[in-house]
């Protein structure tokens, strides 16, 4: 049981803290909004392709630092913590890395050098109309054709689908779910563009009969839900980390403002109603963080951590509403004010609340678990 | 980072686990159920004894202290095991006043009293709050003044608790009544609970377990009893009342109760067909539930990682305090609904009863923590200032 960071770990914390802080101001962030420019500060992916932080979970042979999922996790804390323009989760988490855990040797050749220099942007389709669930697939059939797929159907709100070479998704067959990469430039996929409250450029993706070939055949059907599974926690473990980042500097802008917001010839701080509130944020902040930190470690070693991650995607479902409203309130009309910083963080709590399961579906799924006698306390 | 269990400290706990099975006789149960899970009973202190023989209440203290020297992670995993138990764990003795004296004690107290309650020979009530001094417990009254080589103790003390079973008398007393802080005016001292000046009168509460007034009546005590430094008291209790908030929110017994309450509602049959936990609410409830013990458990366990580095800090106590106590009033809302109104039935009850009218006690018990241990009002303050360096009003 510890709860300490080694030295690598605080060296992936601060290395990402000290570029995201610098790189990452108001005055950039402001240039996305109402999708002025794309959503996606390529300077800043460089910048951090060049300091090691987009393969540090990939392993040396093929360009990486060759740490672990902690590592990760810690890494994406930090991009919440800024609300970095970057496709981070989506493009090391829910792809990178699922093509070092599942790929043959020429995919890993092919696409994980590149993809960690920065050179190449994977992406994932993990969503589907009314479907959260991606290790079952009920829009998107895959036929079999020779060694290779034609895939038809729809996924929605998927990152960076038009600037993605590669999308992982996941299809329905006959005899099981597969994982492809798809070339989302590929004759039979219409890309449409999607306006969302945190600016991010999403797309639905329509299939129409697309060729996908053997060499871009992940996981077959054999292993493809499994494989799923694994992606899905990852991912959604990555939402946590994300979330805590941002649920925390949110909670810590809110005390810094009430220490220097004065009202009635005090700082707001003073008022116990003002304190308490941020006391209950600080209590919530912590309980993320730590169910957060558990599933992460849990998913490092590789055991068992459906149930905790599960709880930790609870947590960052309430805590990420809960520590928002808080901070927007505790700052009064600043808190909505487009200049300043607050709102942005807001939104992106929303959108880590909502991917992926919301709080009151994974307790329905916990709900379930535990009836079945899956999720009992140790 | 690696939030789990090492081996060691897995099968410590499954060791712990089959000597509680064994401890817990059916007599002793009994007689704890009588007791109102306050203890203080023949068995209960015999058993307390044997805990003491077989090396488990220092588990995690110093072996030159008398400890088997393993870490404070060790000894969190003892607590939340013997409570998880269903034992009543003194832990105000074992876990926030043994370590104290430890730390701070003079010859006397370490050499006679550490060791003693390690070996669960010696027990000790604390003794803070009086009729006018909860919250603001820094005004409180009693006091203790210098005569010859004597200190003479006088005052009241509410919520001494446990006191009529035991030794010792953690006491905080005025000792400078010109101190120009009120709290820079406080002394501790071990009052014995055998000296003729000593009374107390019982207080029922509304859970049905016991405490006390207690009364100081010209008591007549050596240098020894004093505790720390003259006028040092109010390090001794915070420093106290920090492991004390950690120990009132164990996570022991609310984990062996949720999954008691899980396979009561897996095997009880609804009069319509199906099974009580097949209803989606029973399992939305239990999913609160447990989504809720796993923050409880590791904020707990974070702070007893904290204590191996040294490092436990005031804000983090503080927020385990609050959750924990206000978690619990909700685990016993959630698993009353549950059960409906057979969750009223008492421990009385000769039928009807369900998971041993558990959730009925616990429901009339469950608010004391809100406001014992420091109020949940004055935790918030502090962790609004320590842990997010707000200022505070002054008072």
């Amino acid at each position: 049981m510890d709860f300490g960071f080694t030295e690598e770990q605080q060296e992936v914390q601060n290395l990402a803290r000290k570029i995201l802080t610098d790189q990452v101001t108001p005055e950039r962030l402001a240039k996305y909004d109402e999708y002025q420019e794309l959503r996606f500060d390529r300077s800043l992916w460089a910048q951090l392709a060049e300091a090691g932080l987009l393969g540090v979970a990939i392993n040396e042979q093929y360009g990486g630092m060759g740490f672990g999922y902690t590592e990760l996790a810690l890494f994406i804390e930090e991009t919440g913590r800024s609300i970095a323009p970057v496709p981070a989760i989506s493009h090391l988490v829910s792809a990178a890395l699922p093509i070092q855990k599942f790929g043959s040797e020429e995919q890993k050749e092919c696409l994980l050098p590149a993809a960690v220099n920065g050179e190449l942007l994977l992406t994932a389709a993990l969503m589907e109309a009314n479907n959260e669930d991606p290790a079952k697939p009920q829009l998107s059939r895959a036929v079999a054709d020779g060694d290779g797929f034609i895939l038809s159907g729809s996924k929605t709100c998927v990152p960076f689908a038009e600037q993605a070479d590669r999308v992982l998704l996941s299809a329905a067959t006959d005899k099981g779910v597969v994982v492809l990469l798809l070339d989302p430039r590929a004759q039979g996929v219409t890309l449409q563009p999607l306006k969302v409250s945190t600016y991010e450029p999403q797309y639905q993706v329509l299939l129409d009969n697309v060729v996908v070939a053997a060499s871009d055949v992940l996981v077959n059907v054999e292993q493809g839900a499994a494989a799923m599974v694994w992606i899905t926690e990852r991912t959604i473990a990555a939402l946590c980390a994300h979330q805590t980042g941002i649920s925390d500097q949110s909670m810590r802008m809110t005390a810094s403002y009430a220490s220097e917001r004065k009202q009635f010839g005090v700082p707001i701080a003073t008022f116990q109603a003002v304190g308490h509130r941020a006391a209950n944020c600080f209590i919530d902040v912590e309980c993320l963080k730590l169910n957060t930190y558990q599933a992460i470690s849990r998913l490092n070693s590789e055991i068992d951590a459906t149930t905790e991650v599960m709880i930790a995607k609870i947590w960052a479902g309430d805590v990420g509403h809960r520590v928002s409203y808080a901070s927007q309130h505790l700052h009064g009309g600043m808190g909505i004010d487009r200049d300043y910083p607050l709102w942005r963080y807001c939104l992106s709590a929303r959108h880590n609340e909502m991917m992926l399961g919301s709080s009151a579906s994974q307790l329905a799924a916990l709900g379930q678990r535990i009836a079945a006698g899956e999720a009992f306390c140790s | 980072m690696k939030v789990e269990f090492t081996p060691e400290q897995a099968a410590l706990r499954t060791e712990l686990r089959a000597y509680f099975d064994k401890l817990m006789t059916p007599e002793l149960q009994a007689e704890s159920a009588e007791t109102m899970g306050e203890g203080g009973g023949p068995l209960w202190m015999e058993a307390l004894r044997q805990m003491g023989r077989d090396g488990w209440i220092g588990v995690g203290w110093d072996k030159e202290l008398g400890g088997r020297g393993m870490s404070p992670i060790e000894q969190f995993i003892f607590v939340e095991e013997v409570m998880r138990a269903g034992y009543s764990f003194p832990f105000l003795t074992t876990e926030a006043v043994g370590p104290q004296l430890a730390a701070v004690g003079n010859a006397w107290q370490k050499k006679e009293i550490v060791p003693k309650i390690l070996a669960g020979e010696c027990l000790v009530g604390i003794g803070y709050s009086e009729a006018a001094a909860g919250t603001d417990l820094a005004a409180l009254k009693t006091t203790a003044v210098k005569e010859g080589d004597e200190w003479v103790i006088n005052g009241q003390k509410m919520w001494t608790s446990l006191v009529h079973f035991c030794d010792y008398v953690w006491l905080a007393v005025r000792t400078d009544p010109d101190a120009p802080k009120k709290h820079k005016g406080l002394s501790m001292f071990l009052v014995p609970t055998d000296d003729p000046g000593f009374s107390y009168t019982p207080v029922e509460t509304l859970g049905g377990v016991r405490t006390n007034a207690t009364y100081y009546d010209n008591i007549r005590l050596s240098e020894k009893h004093l505790v720390g430094e003259l006028h040092g008291g109010w390090k001794l209790i915070t420093g106290q009342l920090n492991s004390e908030r950690l120990s009132l929110v164990n996570v022991g017994p609310t984990s062996q109760f949720f999954n008691a309450a899980v396979q009561w509602a897996q095997q009880t049959e609804l009069p319509a067909g199906g099974k009580v936990i097949d209803q989606p609410w029973v399992q939305m409830n239990l999913a609160k539930i447990r989504a809720g013990v796993e923050a409880l458990k590791l904020i707990v366990y974070k702070q007893a990682w904290a204590m191996t580095q040294g490092q436990l800090e005031m804000a983090d106590a503080s927020a385990a305090k609050v959750y924990g106590s206000e978690f619990f009033i909700e685990v016993y809302r959630l698993m009353g609904e549950i059960v409906g109104q057979a969750s009223m039935i008492n421990a009385d009850s000769e039928h009807g009863q369900v998971l041993q009218a558990r959730i009925e006690r616990l429901y009339r018990t469950a608010s004391i923590i809100t406001f014992g241990g420091g109020a949940n009002e004055i935790q918030r303050d502090i962790i609004s200032a320590a842990g997010l360096w707000m200022p505070r009003a002054s008072r």
